[in-house]
C-alpha cells in the first residue's frame, strides 16, 4: 500500500512537466518527422535529396566543425576558471560565480549583437587598434568563422564552467596534499591525482556545450555574414524562403540523429550516466 | 523615414509558396500551415466585410501604408468623395486565393508581384484589368499583364561607397568582380533573385541578352562560378535592412541592393559615400491585382488604377518612399535632385532589365541550392 502511494505520488510530481513536455515537445517534433516523410511526396525523397545536396553535407561539415572548435575553446577557458574559483578565490568566490551567471541574464540576441559592435570592420577593436597604430587597414575579425567561433565560445563558456565547477568542489584536496607529502611535482599531482577526478566534470560540460552549439541559430546568423551557414540556418532558409518544409523537416531529423550518434560513440569512450547523471 | 517593412521580401515568400503549392510540391496542409507560419491567415476574416462603395487598398504595411493613404487614397476621396481604406496586412497571393475560394472578398486591390500575378490570373481568382479605363501607355512596356497591371519599381542596382573606396568606385558589374582595383566587401543578397544577372553581365554579356544566357544550364553555371570566385569578398544580406546597415557600418564598400532601401541610405550617409548606379540594374515592379468579386465592383476600382497612374502622384511616391514611377511620363516632372535616384528615369532606364518571372518560375530552385554552395562550399 505505502508503496502503490509512493508511486502515485512520484507520478504525480512529474505529471506537470511530462505533459507539458509531450504537448508542446514531443508531438510536435512527431509531426515534424512526419512532415519530412510525406511532403512533397510520400517516402524517403527528401533524404535522397538532401544526401546527393553539396550545400547540404558542407553545412552538416561545418556545423559539426564549429561546434567541436567551441566545445574545445570552452573547456580551455572553462577549465581555467572552473579551477581558480574551486581552489584558490575563497574570498571572491561569490562575485566571481556572479559574473559566470550574469551573462546569463542577457539574451543571446544582444549579445551577439553587442559582438558586432566590438568586430565590425568600425568597430571598437579595429578602432583601437587603428589608432593605436598597431594595423594599417581594419581587420576581418567578423562575417567570417572567426567572429561565430568567438561569440560562440563566449555564450556557450557558462555551460561549460558550471558542470566543471560543481564537478570540481566535490573533489577533495586531500589527494593532492599527500600526493604532493609523496614528493610529486605540482604539475605531476595536478595531472596525474587531480585532473583524473575532474574527468567527469569536463565531460558533461563539453556535450552540454556540444550538442548546444550543434542547435545553434542566433549567433551564427548574425555574425557569419551568410556564409556560415550551419544546418539550423540551413533549415530556416528552407523553410521561410522557399516555403520547404519537407526538406527543412528532413534536415532537422538528420540533426537529431547526428547528435544522436555522437552521443552513442561518446558513450562507448566515457560513462554518460556518471558524466550526466551522478555529478557529485 | 524608415521603412523596416522588408515588404518584398515577405511578398518573395508568399510568391514562392503558392507557386509551390501550383506546382504540387506543397500540399494544400502543408500550404495552409507555411501560411499560417508567416503570420498571414489568422489575418483573414478579420473584417467581416467592407462597406459598399468604398475602396479596400491593400498593400505591406509600415511607411508605405501611410504614403499611399497621403499620396492616393486621400487624393482619390478629395476629387470623388468615394472613401478609400488602405489595409497593410500584407496581399500574399495565398491570401488572395483564400479570400476568393472562401467567397468573403473584402479587398478591392491589391499590391502584389508579377510572378503572383500571372499564378492567380492562371487560378481564377483574379479580374482581368479593363484598359478602356486603366491607359496601358501609362505603364512602363512589359508590366500590363491581363489581369494585373503595374504600380511602381525597384531596382536590384550597383551601391557604392566612394569613400571608403579613395573615390574609384565600380562603374559596372565586371568592376565588381574586380577586386584587385577594386578592394574590400561587397554584398549580395541570399538569394539568387537579382544576383544571377549582375554575375552574368559580369562575364560581358549585354544586359538585353541574361536571361537568354541564363535560360540554359552552362550560363546558370557560369553565373553560378562567378560567385564561387568572388566569395571571400562577399557578406550576405538577408533583408532589406541587414543590406542597409551593411552599409551604414561601413562593412561593405559595394553592393547588389534594392533601390528603395538605396533612397534611404542615399539620405542616412555621409555626403559623397554613397552613390548609385542604375547600370546593368534589374528592375522589379509591383502589380496591382484585383480579386474576383470585390465589393466596390470593378469600375470602381479601375478608375481608381486610373487615378493612381498620374504622374504627379507617382512622383510623389518617389520622394516619400523611393519607389520608382512606372508611368514613363512621370520622370519629366522628378526634381533634379531626385532624377538620379529615380528607376524610370529615362537615363536609368536604358541601362536596366526588366526582372523576367518566368526564369525565375523555370529555374530559381534549383539556382538558390546552387547559389548557396557556392557561397558556403
Amino acid at each position: 500500500m505505502g508503496r502503490l502511494n509512493e508511486k502515485v505520488s512520484y507520478w504525480m510530481l512529474v505529471a506537470p512537466a511530462l505533459t507539458i513536455m509531450i504537448v508542446f515537445y514531443i508531438l510536435p517534433v512527431l509531426g515534424i518527422w512526419e512532415i519530412a516523410f510525406t511532403e512533397p511526396t510520400t517516402g524517403v525523397d527528401n533524404f535522397v535529396k538532401m544526401a546527393e545536396s553539396s550545400a547540404v553535407k558542407t553545412s552538416f561539415v561545418l556545423t559539426f566543425r564549429v561546434a567541436a572548435i567551441t566545445t574545445v575553446g570552452c573547456l580551455l577557458l572553462g577549465y581555467i576558471v572552473a579551477y581558480s574559483i574551486s581552489n584558490f578565490a575563497n574570498k571572491f568566490t561569490p562575485l566571481m560565480l556572479a559574473l559566470v551567471i550574469l551573462p546569463f541574464w542577457v539574451s543571446v540576441l544582444i549579445r551577439s549583437f553587442s559582438w558586432i559592435v566590438l568586430l565590425g570592420r568600425s568597430g571598437l577593436v579595429n578602432d583601437t587598434l587603428r589608432d593605436a597604430g598597431i594595423i594599417e587597414s581594419p581587420l576581418r575579425l567578423m562575417h567570417n568563422e572567426f567572429g561565430v567561433l568567438i561569440a560562440m565560445i563566449h555564450v556557450m563558456l557558462p555551460f561549460a564552467i558550471l558542470p566543471m565547477m560543481t564537478n570540481m568542489r566535490g573533489i577533495s584536496d586531500a589527494y593532492v596534499k599527500a600526493a604532493r607529502g609523496l614528493g610529486a611535482s605540482e604539475w605531476t599531482a595536478f595531472w596525474n591525482v587531480y585532473f583524473p577526478q575532474t574527468i567527469p566534470g569536463v565531460m558533461s560540460g563539453a556535450l552540454l556545450v556540444f550538442v548546444l552549439s550543434l542547435g545553434f541559430y542566433v549567433t551564427p546568423a548574425l555574425l557569419g555574414g551568410g556564409r556560415v551557414l550551419m544546418i539550423s540556418e540551413y533549415i530556416t532558409y528552407q523553410i521561410q524562403e522557399f516555403l520547404n518544409w519537407g526538406l527543412g523537416s528532413a534536415l532537422s531529423v538528420g540533426l537529431l540523429i547526428a547528435t544522436a550518434l555522437v552521443l552513442l560513440i561518446a558513450s562507448r569512450f566515457i560513462n554518460l550516466r556518471s558524466a550526466l547523471l551522478e555529478r557529485k | 523615414m524608415t521603412d523596416t517593412t522588408d515588404f518584398e521580401a515577405k511578398r518573395d515568400i508568399a510568391d514562392i509558396a503558392v507557386e509551390r503549392y501550383k506546382q504540387g510540391r506543397l500540399t494544400r496542409r502543408g500550404f495552409i500551415a507555411a501560411m499560417g507560419a508567416l503570420g498571414i491567415l489568422p489575418a483573414l476574416g478579420s473584417k467581416v466585410s467592407a462597406q459598399a462603395k468604398e475602396i479596400v487598398v491593400v498593400n505591406w504595411g509600415g511607411t508605405a501604408k501611410d504614403v499611399l493613404e497621403e499620396v492616393l487614397a486621400e487624393t482619390y476621396t478629395a476629387e470623388t468623395g468615394i472613401p478609400v481604406v488602405i489595409d497593410g496586412s500584407g496581399p500574399s497571393a495565398g491570401k488572395i486565393r483564400a479570400m476568393v475560394e472562401s467567397g468573403a472578398v473584402v479587398w478591392d486591390l491589391c499590391d502584389s508581384g508579377a510572378g503572383s500575378a500571372i499564378i492567380l490570373e492562371q487560378q481564377g481568382v483574379t479580374q482581368p484589368i479593363d484598359y478602356s479605363i486603366v491607359d496601358k501607355s501609362k505603364v512602363l512596356e512589359g508590366t500590363a499583364y491581363n489581369n494585373g497591371v503595374g504600380n511602381y519599381i525597384y531596382s536590384y542596382v550597383l551601391a557604392t561607397n566612394p569613400k571608403m573606396l579613395g573615390g574609384n568606385v565600380p562603374q559596372n558589374w565586371a568592376d565588381v568582380w574586380n577586386t584587385k582595383d577594386f578592394p574590400g566587401m561587397r554584398t549580395f543578397r541570399k538569394s539568387v533573385r537579382g544576383m544571377l544577372e549582375s554575375a552574368t553581365m559580369a562575364q560581358g554579356i549585354a544586359p538585353e541578352e541574361v536571361y537568354a544566357v541564363l535560360d540554359t544550364e552552362d550560363g546558370i553555371a557560369a553565373a553560378i562560378a562567378k560567385f564561387r570566385e568572388l566569395r571571400e569578398n562577399i557578406i550576405v544580406w538577408g533583408s532589406g535592412s541587414d543590406s542597409q546597415n551593411l552599409f551604414l557600418q561601413e562593412e561593405v564598400a559595394i553592393g547588389n541592393i534594392w533601390s528603395t532601401r538605396a533612397h534611404l541610405l542615399k539620405d542616412q550617409m555621409d555626403e559623397g559615400s554613397f552613390q548609385v548606379t542604375f547600370n546593368g540594374g534589374v528592375m522589379a515592379p509591383g502589380i496591382w491585382v484585383v480579386p474576383k468579386d470585390n465589393p466596390a465592383g470593378t469600375e470602381e476600382v479601375m478608375k481608381f488604377i486610373a487615378h493612381a497612374q498620374k504622374p504627379e502622384l507617382q512622383v510623389k511616391w518617389l520622394e516619400l518612399l523611393g519607389s520608382g514611377p512606372i508611368n514613363p511620363a512621370a520622370a519629366s516632372m522628378v526634381p533634379a535632385e531626385l532624377e538620379k535616384w529615380n528607376p524610370t528615369s529615362p537615363e536609368n532606364l536604358a541601362t536596366q532589365i526588366l526582372y523576367n518571372d518566368e526564369w525565375y518560375a523555370k529555374h530559381q530552385i534549383a539556382a538558390e541550392e546552387m547559389y548557396v554552395d557556392a557561397l558556403i562550399n
